[in-house]
């Protein structure tokens, strides 16, 4: 199976990825023949980082969810693996998805770059290059050179790309040069009005396209070649003003007018990208709580993180002649954007295009569905509905067990507050009635009805469980929980709600 | 089937719920007190008893097919209603004809007496239905439409 392998760089790459989970999870796919294995390696310096923890969170329990319940389920049915798990190498990693930074811990940025062991010469252009003030971890104001690299590059960009620029040599890109094969692809989310991620979008790229310099690494060949994707995330949230912070709403036009125009040289005037996404919202809606990064960076989750996520699935979906690369440069370089239909502060499903609309409402609806259900009904239905009872049973046992109690419940919990994160952001997407009967669930969508149709609720569900479960075979009660659920939200959606796949 | 439906009525030997003169009744002892060429009961009220359990039985489990009303409450709903219905038939259907005089009036045949048919018949159709429900057959292996009741038996689920 061919690889994507994704570099999430920093707080926005973290959420996106977190975007891409709760889509792969519902079981919103490439239209493509060819199955892709996902790889993801989180780069983010701040540890801390919530928005990173919750995403590193939410890929184990995917990982343990899919891994039980197979790849042919229709929820969970991407593989998300660790590159530790490609790899036989005796230098094995933690089996993390987040790509470990070396020296930045505790350390200054000034102790990484060695300053006091430089010469004067040195010191003086160091000097210049890292001019300017930032914030510490205690928010005392520090010079830039002072900064301690544990909360992140404070928005810096300067800084990110030297200490990013580690990467080339350390463990983890050898095992993704070593396993890279000539199928797989590349695909890199940042953000570029921030510090981390507009510093590690070009230098990663840059790495990999160099590749053939790089004495330490294998699989050089195809790596200088590698079909690489990147959605690099313009503004798209607001922040509160507070004339301490080193983050400023103001700076993030300038920051990105200077990232671009960097870009323009090195990495789409160099054609050294295949396919380029953009993304960005100027609607000026409910601002952030101003954290550079000390109180641990834990953002609401944002419609243009899924749109983003969108873009994963329109480059894997991208064929393979339209990504071709020769000596490391794109022969037909892609740029695109993403559009809604109307300029709506809550977007619904009918706000989105009439592709998109269909590539998530329907997916994302069954999930939404299985989840009710699992949440509202399944104490009640289990050992009694005949679904439930089918061989292999879903009994008490087995929602006491790891697998539903934690992987699947919190991963649904995630998946609750990530939506619910969602529509009360501004702009918000809130195509759901969460709360609501199940004929209400989806906004702007009514049940079909007539002379013979019958009500849809949690009995319905029911009958239309134990019809769809009767005379199969699953390998698993895992297996079965997720497959049943996927095919029975699927029936009930197209044939009552009227989505369509 | 007389025989068959007799033995079942009259619990394989010598103690019914019922007189031996209501026994030969059902038997189609005739109102001439001459021969066994009257109504013969026992098939009637039988059959009748089978036909009323195989209704109900495919009522809930075929027809209904909820699954609002497939647990073991429910059975004992529908078997509940499957004994009464059963008492009524036999019972009045005997009465009736006892009432109307038409068996042979040298037997003495009293209104226990089709109590104790009226439940014999009633705790038959109780097995019979315990019986159609209890085994994968045939409620696995009729087609249902959603198959709800595919485990329902008077003990589960």
């Amino acid at each position: 199976m061919a690889r994507l392998y994704i570099f999430a760089i920093g707080g926005t790459g973290s959420r996106v990825l977190k975007s891409l989970t709760m889509l792969l999870a519902s079981g919103v796919k490439p239209n493509s023949d060819k199955n892709f294995e996902i790889v993801p390696i989180i780069i983010d310096p701040h540890k801390s980082n919530e928005d990173l923890k919750r995403t590193e969170r939410l890929l184990g329990n995917y990982q343990t969810i899919s891994n039980e319940a197979g790849l042919d389920s229709g929820f969970f049915s991407t593989k998300i693996t660790t590159l530790d798990r490609l790899t036989t190498s005796q230098n094995r990693l933690s089996g993390s998805f987040t790509f470990n930074l070396q020296e930045v811990g505790g350390r200054k940025f000034s102790e990484y770059i060695g300053f006091n062991q430089l010469d004067e010469p040195n010191k003086a252009l160091a000097d210049i290059l890292f001019s300017g003030k930032s914030i510490n971890k205690r928010h005392e104001e520090v010079n830039l050179l002072d900064v301690e690299m544990d909360i992140g590059f404070v928005g810096n960009p300067n800084i990110g790309s030297i200490v990013l620029n580690q990467v080339k040599d350390s463990q983890e890109f050898k095992d993704f040069a070593s396993n890279y094969n000539e199928d797989d692809r590349v695909f890199i989310i940042s953000s570029i009005f921030g510090g981390t991620g507009a510093a590690g979008f070009p230098t990663i790229l840059k790495n990999i396209r160099d590749a053939m310099n790089n004495r330490n690494i294998d699989g050089k060949g195809f790596l200088q070649d590698a079909k690489i994707g990147a959605i690099t995330a313009l503004p798209y949230f607001n922040i509160e003003k507070d004339n301490d912070s080193p983050i400023q709403k103001s700076d993030f036009i300038a920051k990105t007018k200077a990232a671009l125009y960097y870009y323009k040289d090195n990495v789409t005037g160099n054609n050294s990208i295949n396919a380029l996404y953009y993304i960005a919202d100027n609607y000026s809606g409910k601002p952030y709580k101003n954290d550079p990064g000390d109180n641990g960076q834990k953002n609401d989750a944002h419609f243009v993180e899924m749109a983003s996520a969108l873009a994963i699935i329109d480059f894997l979906e991208t064929p393979e002649r339209d990504l071709e690369t020769s000596e490391g440069k794109a022969l037909k370089p892609i740029y695109k954007e993403f559009g809604i239909r109307k300029d709506a502060s809550d977007i619904k499903f009918s706000d989105l295009e009439d592709y998109t609309e269909r590539k998530i409402a329907l997916r994302l609806s069954q999930f939404v569905l299985f989840r009710k259900y699992l949440a509202e009904h399944l104490s009640s239905a289990i050992e009694k509905e005949a679904w439930s009872n089918d061989s292999p049973e879903i009994n008490k046992k087995f929602v006491d067990d790891t697998f539903y109690r934690t992987n699947l419940t919190e991963f649904l919990n995630s998946f609750t507050d990530w939506l619910k994160e969602m529509a009360e952001n501004k702009r918000g997407f809130s195509p759901f009635n969460l709360e609501s009967s199940i004929e209400a669930l989806i906004e702007g969508r009514t049940v079909k009805s007539g002379w013979f149709s019958s009500k849809v609720d949690f009995p319905a569900m029911n009958n239309k469980l134990s019809k769809q479960g009767k005379g199969k075979t699953y390998s698993s009660a895992s297996q079965k929980l997720i497959q049943l659920f996927f095919d029975t939200t699927e029936e009930i959606l197209t044939s009552k709600f009227g989505l369509k796949n | 089937m007389e025989e068959f439906f007799a033995s079942l009525y009259e619990w394989f030997g010598p103690n019914p719920f019922y007189s031996r003169d209501m026994a030969e009744l059902m038997r189609g002892w005739d109102i001439t007190c001459t021969d066994y060429i009257g109504t013969p009961w026992y098939v009637i009220i039988g059959w009748s008893m089978v036909a009323i359990t195989v209704f109900f039985y495919v009522l809930q489990y075929h027809i209904i097919d909820s699954s609002k009303f497939n647990k073991k409450h429910h059975w004992w709903i529908m078997a509940t209603i499957v004994v009464f219905i059963n008492f009524l038939n036999a019972f009045l259907i005997m009465y009736n004809t006892i009432q109307a005089g038409e068996y042979c009036t040298q037997d003495n045949i009293p209104i226990s007496d089709c109590i104790g048919l009226g439940l014999s018949n009633a705790l038959w159709s109780f097995i019979l239905f315990v019986l159609l429900t209890s085994f994968p057959f045939p409620r696995n292996v009729i087609p249902s439409r959603f198959g709800n009741c595919r485990y329902t038996t008077f003990w589960k689920p």
